[in-house]
């Protein structure tokens, strides 16, 4: 999997860089519009990460030129301007998805994930992890071949997991992933527990392992053994 | 008091005061006058009378010559010489009043060795009523002279302070935040253009400083954006290093919160500077009433899970034109707080009619002061999680539409009122 971020903070690509080099995925970060330009025109990627608010130019004008070139490419804005202009724009113009910064790297990636899953034309888009088998289009889980019954919240969860397994969720990081960020509230972490508590045992109910676990303090972590 | 009715009135006080002395003066002096004229005349005639005493041997009919009472007796024996000028009142049968007069009389011996004593009477009705006449034609004429006086200081008055009064409407309706200049004009008078350009000079620094302050603010917020986001996203990476220690994690989570604490802040106050920068494209027609049950919807999970009963009295429809994303901030930011700030089994009830959209809900006694709730970084002590700038936020998004908040608390029951 190979993705281009367009990032002008160098420490911010480093960061995510570094966050996807986990992932197996092959992460070019380039910092000014032009570069940006070039390896677009030039390269295939599954997914491109576009910070809109360039040095030389803005991140709208490279999502332009990709569909011009009819590019397959998957694209996600991440912008420090929190505007509904930029986010509609750049959503009428054939970006997937609008991520504000400052966010959480488990998001971006669950994100860009769930962005290559869609585009996989003509592969399988269905979720196979262990013994758990997530069909996203129609929204059914199964374990061991067994149907699941989720809350749509569980789902979520499940999902969100899965993308990030084996990876430290902080309780902040689940909570603005269920409710966006308006739910800054301390009740919402009490909540997240009750939702994992339910999804724990609804896999275990099925003869599943339990994946999640607890890191005190800190938040869960989704990993098969 | 209007200034102009202060000195108009002060104007009315001291002239009516120097009006009754002067009318007073005016009157004895007036009185002084014509008595000391009688009296000449009196001693004139006295002196007439003696010269024909003392030449003609027969008492002519004085009364004839002088046209009043004249009584003159001629004795045999001398008289001492002596002379009284007094008043005096008279019944006089034929007339209702008694008849005020004024008489003279003389004694002495003329040149024959003959004593005689002469009465001149005048009386005083005629010369009362000409000094009464002359001080009523005096009066009126003062009296008309001071009311002009009053309504011509009146007018110029208020003629000389329309410029103050224009300077203060157009204070009055300065908006600093909107209007670029005052736009006061300039004054023929030199103390109203004094006024006038001082206000200005002050208003434009005023506007200059709460722009540098906006600027600052927005930059400020802006421009911590990017360091938050890269500490947000080390710490990240730093959360999944296999080998941390305990006292490392809990380093890091109190580092972690702190910088998610910080990126909340930025962007409520970025949030907040961006409204009063205007900068949200104007509104289109929404539907208050369905962002009212998806937001409901939204918050449904957390709300049983508080064990928190929610009820509402909104209508089908209420279209209200503002922008989306504000609305849907304002109303998120209500109801998360009625969440916040309720207690465990408590109760939201949420109504909106033309007039207003009510939002109440139980929590525990307010120990603040209510006015404070709207101000930035005010919180409840309860939730010392909180940035304390949600509601802060609602009153800026209100104000923006011209809308106004209230809040109120009655026995453990909070109202945050918006009134359209």
């Amino acid at each position: 999997m190979k993705i281009l971020l367009i990032e002008d903070e160098p420490e911010l690509a480093r960061s995510i860089d570094s966050f996807f080099s986990k992932e197996h995925v092959l992460c070019e970060a380039v910092q000014t519009f032009e570069e940006a330009f070039e390896k677009v025109n030039l390269y295939q990627y599954d997914c491109i990460v576009v910070d809109i608010t360039l040095p030389d130019g803005s991140g709208l004008d490279i999502i332009r030129q990709l569909k011009e070139i009819r590019s397959e490419a998957g694209i996600i804005i991440i912008s420090a301007k929190n505007s509904m202009d930029d986010k509609i724009t750049g959503l009428e113009i054939g970006a997937d998805d609008y991520l504000t910064k400052p966010f959480h790297l488990p998001e971006l990636n669950a994100r860009v994930k769930s962005i290559i899953r869609r585009r996989q034309f003509n592969g399988d888009k269905i979720i196979q992890f262990d013994q758990i088998r997530i069909v996203p289009e129609t929204g059914e889980v199964s374990v061991n071949h067994k149907p699941l019954v989720l809350t749509r919240k569980e789902y979520e969860l499940l999902v969100f997991f899965i993308a990030n397994n084996n990876r430290l969720l902080t309780k902040e990081a689940i909570a603005e992933h269920l409710w966006g960020d308006e739910m800054d509230q301390a009740d919402s972490f009490d909540f997240i527990y009750t939702h994992i508590k339910n999804l724990r045992k609804k896999i275990q109910d099925k003869g599943g392992q339990d994946f999640i676990q607890t890191v005190y303090g800190m938040g869960y972590k989704f990993s098969g053994q | 008091m209007r200034l102009l009715s202060k000195t108009t009135l002060n104007y009315f006080i001291f002239s009516g005061l120097t009006f009754v002395c002067g009318a007073f003066l005016f009157y004895h002096l007036l009185h002084q006058i014509f008595y000391k004229q009688i009296d000449e005349n009196l001693r004139e005639e006295k002196i007439l009378i003696e010269e024909t005493i003392n030449h003609a041997d027969t008492i002519p009919d004085f009364r004839s010559v002088f046209g009043h009472e004249i009584l003159v007796t001629i004795m045999d024996k001398p008289l001492p010489s002596r002379m009284v000028i007094r008043d005096s009142v008279m019944v006089d049968s034929t007339r209702e009043n008694p008849v005020r007069y004024r008489y003279l009389n003389a004694w002495n011996t003329s040149e024959k060795k003959k004593g005689y004593s002469i009465y001149i009477f005048k009386s005083l009705d005629e010369t009362d009523s000409v000094i009464t006449e002359i001080f009523i034609a005096f009066t009126f004429l003062f009296l008309a002279l001071l009311v002009v006086l009053i309504l011509v200081n009146y007018g110029v008055s208020r003629k000389v302070w329309i410029p103050f009064y224009k300077t203060i409407e157009k204070l009055r309706e300065y908006d600093f935040r909107q209007q670029f200049s005052l736009g006061l004009s300039a004054s023929k008078i030199r103390e109203f253009s004094l006024l006038n350009q001082t206000l200005m000079v002050m208003a434009e620094k005023i506007r200059q400083d709460y722009l540098n302050l906006k600027e600052f603010n927005e930059n400020a917020a802006h421009e911590l954006q990017t360091p938050l986001a890269i500490l947000k996203a080390k710490l990240d990476l730093l959360i999944e290093g296999e080998y941390l220690r305990e006292e490392e994690l809990i380093l890091i989570r109190a580092m972690y919160d702190a910088t998610l604490r910080a990126s909340k802040l930025s962007q409520g106050l970025l949030l907040i500077s961006k409204i009063d920068n205007n900068q949200f494209p104007t509104g289109e027609e929404l539907d208050l009433a369905l962002l009212i049950r998806q937001a409901q919807e939204h918050f449904q999970e957390l709300m049983l899970h508080k064990e928190i009963l929610c009820t509402q009295d909104l209508p089908v429809t209420f279209s209200y034109t503002m922008n989306r994303t504000l609305a849907e901030i304002l109303i998120n930011n209500l109801l998360s707080n009625a969440i916040k700030h309720n207690i465990p089994g408590g109760w939201i009830r949420i109504s909106l009619n033309r007039s207003a959209l009510v939002i109440s809900n139980s929590g525990h006694v307010l120990s603040k002061d209510p006015m404070q709730l709207f101000g930035r970084f005010s919180k409840g002590e309860k939730s010392s999680e909180s940035v304390g700038l949600g509601l802060s936020i609602v009153q800026k998004i209100a104000s923006l539409y011209g809308m106004r908040c209230e809040y109120t608390y009655h026995e453990k029951t909070h109202t945050i009122t918006i009134f359209f």
